[in-house]
């Protein structure tokens, strides 16, 4: 009885400092970020996981991938698409699908060059799925420019081309997936 | 009391006043409960609709009038609509014996506080109406939660109404609020803070709100007892669980905390400024707690305001008596 008693008056005084607790927050400055009128601090987001992005090697868009396939191999979700170029060991093709991604961080400890990280993108906007099938090599060169001390025309000029060639490399990896697509298909039909 | 032509008339206004009141009140206590759920979880709370959010309120009055009154199949078709507005009608009775001010009481009645006892049952009879027309079953687990509910906490609540009425020897608001001084000290609070605090629980249980809000949990009943109520329906509901809130809160400034009197000039200033703060205080209470389990707060009170409620009213009577 008297325990009781004693109990449910240490559960009165819990209740008043819960109050006090809501009550100093409702005093205390807002902690949320009101989205279009004011962004973060890029302090803040260092440890947020945005989709991936390639770490560049230099300023002028080239990354340190070796196509080695180990982090196309770790990925549980089946993201990342790798495919060598045709000269040296960077890849021409490096697509990830960030719809698939459960951002694991599987590939990035897996890379044995360091070649991938997320990114700290937390205000992106995707209209469709499609948009969130991101070509690496291509983001790597657009964030290259952007950097790029020496920013001349030449060296626009250089980094066009290559974005040129990674779409052209893009349409035929595409190309090569529907062809091996097809007969797999036509060939599984009458099975 | 004569009911002549012009205490007809001046009911009539008063009543005009009071829904006035209540449909400003509403709003008012919208955009203060969403600034303040917002402030406590430190957030800015309403931001977009006008300076600071102000009109968010009145938009999403306006959004609630222009929506579809839907209703679902097999119906209890009177009952369904008789509810919203018996949840209503009986809440502009209530006001009516309040002095809000001196000579501010629409209806000077010598039984005001019995007056607002009896038509405040009639709210939960249109709860139990609304869950039971409306064929859902958790409406009517909620119409079921909210008679115990509300049965349940009345009896305290009279109970510390009743201390005060001892104290007063007067069932007449005004002269409840004459006896008490314009000085926090001499208000009732201070001779009876047990009735008080007993009164406050049970207002709290009373008008369904968190944590007490078990009629209309939303985690367990999706709104409880008008889940099938839209638009108008919905707003009536919605209405007068805020009019019944302000109810209590005069009623408890009248009672407890010294009504229009106060320390620098009496007037119906002191009324407004007292309620208010009281539902500050409730506000403050929902987005503080967590809900608690049907039979806590059966437990609470019948096994602890109940018997306190009887205890101060024994201890009252008794020191009246040999005051006297
Ligand atoms: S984070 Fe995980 S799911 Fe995403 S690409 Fe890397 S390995 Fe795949
Ligand atoms: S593991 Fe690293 S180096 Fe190898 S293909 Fe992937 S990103 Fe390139």
């Amino acid at each position: 009885m008297f325990k009781a008693i004693i109990d449910n008056l240490k559960g009165l005084y819990s209740l008043l400092v819960g109050l006090f607790i809501t009550g100093d927050f409702f005093l205390s400055p807002q902690k949320t970020t009101h989205y279009p009128r004011k962004v973060d601090d890029p302090e803040t987001l260092k440890s947020y996981r945005g989709p991936l992005e390639l770490v560049p090697a230099d300023n002028y868009g080239n990354g340190k991938c070796i196509s080695c396939q180990m982090c196309v191999r770790a990925c549980p979700g089946h993201c990342l698409t790798v495919t060598k170029g045709d000269k040296g060991k960077e890849p021409k093709v490096y697509l990830y699908d960030f719809t698939l991604c459960c951002l694991c961080a599987a590939c990035v400890e897996s890379c044995p060059t360091g070649a991938i990280r997320f990114s700290h993108k937390v205000y992106m906007v995707a209209p469709t799925r499609e948009a969130l099938h991101l070509d690496l090599i291509a983001d790597l060169k657009s964030r290259a420019t952007k950097i790029d001390p020496m920013g001349t025309k030449a060296a626009r000029l250089k980094v066009a081309k290559a974005e040129a060639e990674a779409a052209k490399a893009k349409a035929d990896a595409e190309d090569a997936a529907k062809a091996k697509a097809g007969p797999a298909g036509s060939a599984g039909a009458p099975a | 009391m004569e009911l002549s032509l012009l205490s007809f008339v001046q009911i009539i206004i008063a009543c005009l006043l009071i829904i006035g009141l209540m449909v400003g009140n509403a709003v008012i206590m919208v955009y203060i409960e969403r600034k303040a759920a917002g402030f406590i979880q430190r957030r800015p709370g309403p931001y977009e609709v006008g300076p600071r959010g102000t009109i968010q309120a009145i938009c999403d009055a306006m959004k609630l009038l222009g929506k579809q009154l839907f209703i679902p199949g097999n119906v209890d078709w009177a009952l369904y609509f008789l509810a919203p507005v018996l949840a209503f009608l009986p809440v502009l009775v209530l006001f009516l014996p309040i002095p809000f001010g001196k000579y501010l009481t629409t209806l000077q009645v010598d039984d005001g506080i019995l007056l607002i006892l009896a038509f405040a049952g009639l709210g939960v009879i249109s709860n139990i109406l609304a869950g039971w027309a409306s064929n859902n079953k958790y409406g009517l687990l909620g119409a079921a939660r909210a008679v115990a509910q509300s049965v349940a906490y009345e009896i305290p609540m009279i109970m510390a109404l009743l201390a005060v009425v001892f104290l007063t020897g007067s069932l007449n608001l005004t002269a409840i609020v004459e006896r008490q001084g314009t000085w926090p000290w001499e208000w009732n609070i201070a001779y009876q803070p047990l009735a008080c605090f007993i009164y406050f629980v049970s207002l709290v249980g009373e008008t369904n709100r968190a944590p007490f809000d078990l009629p209309e949990a939303e985690s367990e009943l999706t709104a409880g007892f008008h889940t099938e109520y839209s638009g108008m329906g919905f707003a009536l509901f919605f209405l007068s669980e805020y009019a019944n809130m302000l109810l209590v809160s005069f009623v408890c400034a009248t009672f407890f905390l010294g009504g229009y009197r106060g320390p620098i000039l009496d007037g119906f200033w002191w009324t407004f400024i007292k309620a208010y703060a009281v539902m500050c205080v409730i506000v403050w209470l929902r987005w503080t707690f967590p809900r608690v389990r049907f039979d806590q707060l059966l437990n609470i009170n019948w096994k602890w305001l109940l018997p306190l409620s009887i205890l101060n009213l024994w201890v009252t009577a008794i020191i009246i008596k040999f005051i006297d």
